[in-house]
């Protein structure tokens, strides 16, 4: 659904800064129907392969295809089947949510009942029922989102991008949101490609891509991910911390680190931490209060990726990229 | 795309109305300028051809196509405000005709012109102008042509400016001159040559006369007339030109050095 080969963009720069390599042969497809994640640290090149993607910037070389179009060639058509939610809300501050949602409409061209119906269901999930009629200035950095959410929503993409769109939203509207935007897109068979630094927002997606310096380091299911970093640990909360990590050194001779009030027993091989756990349970019941085994999540491997320098396919990156920043 | 056109163009008055402060500014500078102008001219500056009509009523025509500037000037500003609050890339990203873009944003403007400079043509009988029917048309189409030349020269000019001090700047020194060389302030009958050639060759000298024209000439004798005819195709002209430039601009997006 979205083709993305070989794609390089250098920013020109000026008289005292060199031009800068934003994307590197960059190739990343998303099959259709497929919710892709894109993170990567500041500055990878996220924003640039987003501002590419939405037809505002042409790259130096490669190509772009969504839903089988030339984006390059034919930006008018793949508008038409895209949906864009930017960092920067593009809604007109000026207006009422309501004024600002039909003129929206206008854009894509929804009337009549089909538009009433379409809005109600795209402000559904959000809380903006009750302050239609107020100017967009006037609402919460989080509310203001939540009408450039819903107006995308309305438009019905099949191929929706979004730039870090749940950023100033609260912990219950950014759930309400990922909520509404996972069910639109089973519902419709959407294609996602969002960036986002909020792991906890990758676990369910279907993909998640990791780029630095504009290159791909990684590009899996939440659970190949994880399974890259290939361990998975065991965390006891005894009663007594400090005596318990002794025994469990003295009489098991395992390598015990403590968190707080927690012990870590980390770098287990995967399937070795439900026997490891059963037999600790089986002798020291009396003195655990809880005992779990904890998978590495997507924050881990993210920092475990993007702290190697060679990306997955070889080749060192180039030389010279960060004195260019 | 009309449809498109229409909706960006209501949202350009909406807001337009939504600002007091503005509809306040762009009414009252220009007639502040007639009325200071006019009061301190009237008496000690009778350039050639002038003899009869009065500093106020000369200058009156001159004075709308001021407006016409002005209320563009604001509205091409708000490209700039539009895409620093964001608004602009959403509007570029949805599946619309690159030239629905550009006529909002000058539909927009020339209709807030349009209220200002009807609204002063309320002078116009105090100053012994009364127009027909038909003139009312021709002065409406010199409106609109004026208003669609200034916006569309105005959005050319802003969409490629960063700052709105940036823009200011250019219409300063840019836009301001082709009015004070329009004939709005003064005659071209008596200019020294070389001014006389630049005069002509600016397309504000010629949306001018299509507006001052109506006031004085019966339609039918203006339609036959070579030189409202010629002013008429200029201005013409001029609008088609800068709108198709501005449409290329739009359809334009940013490039990546090639790559190495």
């Amino acid at each position: 659904m979205i083709d993305i080969q070989d794609l390089t963009h250098v920013y020109p720069g000026g008289r005292k800064v060199g031009p800068r390599k934003a994307l590197d042969s960059l190739t990343l497809s998303v099959r259709e129907g497929e919710f892709a994640i894109l993170s990567g640290p500041n500055g990878s090149g996220k924003s640039t392969l987003f501002r590419i993607l939405c037809g505002l910037a042409l790259p130096g070389s490669g190509s772009v295809r969504i839903d089988g179009i030339d984006l390059f060639a034919e930006p008018a058509r793949v508008r038409r089947v895209l949906g864009v939610v930017f960092q920067n809300p593009a809604v007109d501050k000026q207006l009422s949510v309501a004024e600002n949602i039909r003129l929206h409409a206008d854009l894509y061209g929804i009337s009549g009942p089909e538009f009433t119906a379409r809005r109600d269901e795209a402000l559904a999930w959000t809380d903006l029922s009750d302050r239609l009629d107020q100017k967009v200035e006037t609402l919460s950095g989080g509310l203001a989102r939540q009408v450039e959410l819903a107006k995308v929503l309305m438009t019905r993409p099949r191929v929706l991008l979004l730039d870090e769109p749940t950023t100033g939203l609260d912990p219950s509207s950014r759930r309400n949101f990922l909520d509404a935007l996972h069910r639109v897109q089973r519902e419709r068979g959407m294609t996602i490609l969002m960036t986002s630094h909020v792991f906890s927002e990758a676990e369910d997606v279907d993909r998640v891509a990791v780029m630095k310096d504009g290159r791909l380091l990684a590009y899996d299911s939440p659970q190949a991910l994880k399974a890259r970093i290939g361990t998975e640990m065991v965390v006891v909360q005894p009663d007594d911390a400090e005596a318990f990590a002794e025994t469990l050194r003295v009489e098991l001779g395992l390598a015990v680190r403590r968190h707080g009030d927690e012990l870590r027993l980390e770098e287990t091989e995967n399937g070795e931490g439900l026997p490891m756990l059963e037999r600790i349970l089986e002798r020291y019941r009396p003195r655990i209060r809880s005992i779990s085994i904890k998978q590495p999540d997507l924050e881990d491997v993210f920092v475990h990726v993007t702290s190697r320098a060679v990306p997955d396919h070889a080749q060192a990156p180039e030389t010279g990229k960060e004195a260019g920043r | 795309m009309i449809r498109v056109a229409t909706a960006l163009a209501k949202r350009e008055f909406t807001r337009f109305l939504r600002q007091p402060q503005r509809v306040v500014g762009a009414i009252a500078q220009p007639l502040m300028f007639w009325l200071f102008l006019g009061a301190g001219m009237g008496n000690n500056f009778k350039p050639p051809g002038l003899a009869q009509m009065s500093y106020f009523e000369y200058f009156y025509p001159g004075v709308m196509v001021m407006m016409m500037l002005f209320s563009s000037i604001f509205a091409c500003i708000t490209i700039i405000e539009d895409r620093d609050a964001g608004f602009l890339q959403g509007v570029l990203v949805a599946p619309v005709h690159r030239l629905g873009i550009v006529l909002g944003k000058v539909a927009g403007a020339v209709m807030i012109a349009l209220v200002q400079v009807v609204l002063f043509s309320v002078a116009a009988p105090f100053l012994g102008l009364h127009l027909s029917l038909g003139s009312v048309v021709l002065l409406l189409l010199g409106f609109v042509l004026t208003g669609m030349g200034f916006a569309s020269l105005g959005f050319l000019l802003a969409w490629g400016s960063r700052t709105t001090s940036g823009f200011h700047a250019i219409m300063m020194v840019l836009l301001f001159p082709l009015w004070m060389l329009s004939g709005a302030l003064f005659p071209v009958i008596g200019a020294p040559m070389w001014l006389d050639v630049v005069m002509h060759a600016n397309p504000v000298f010629h949306a001018l006369n299509i507006i001052r024209a109506p006031f004085y000439g019966a339609p039918a004798d203006l339609l036959g007339n070579g030189g409202y005819l010629t002013s008429l195709g200029v201005t013409v002209v001029w609008v088609v030109l800068s709108m198709t430039l501005s449409i290329k601009r739009v359809a334009k997006r940013e490039r990546s050095l090639a790559a190495a």
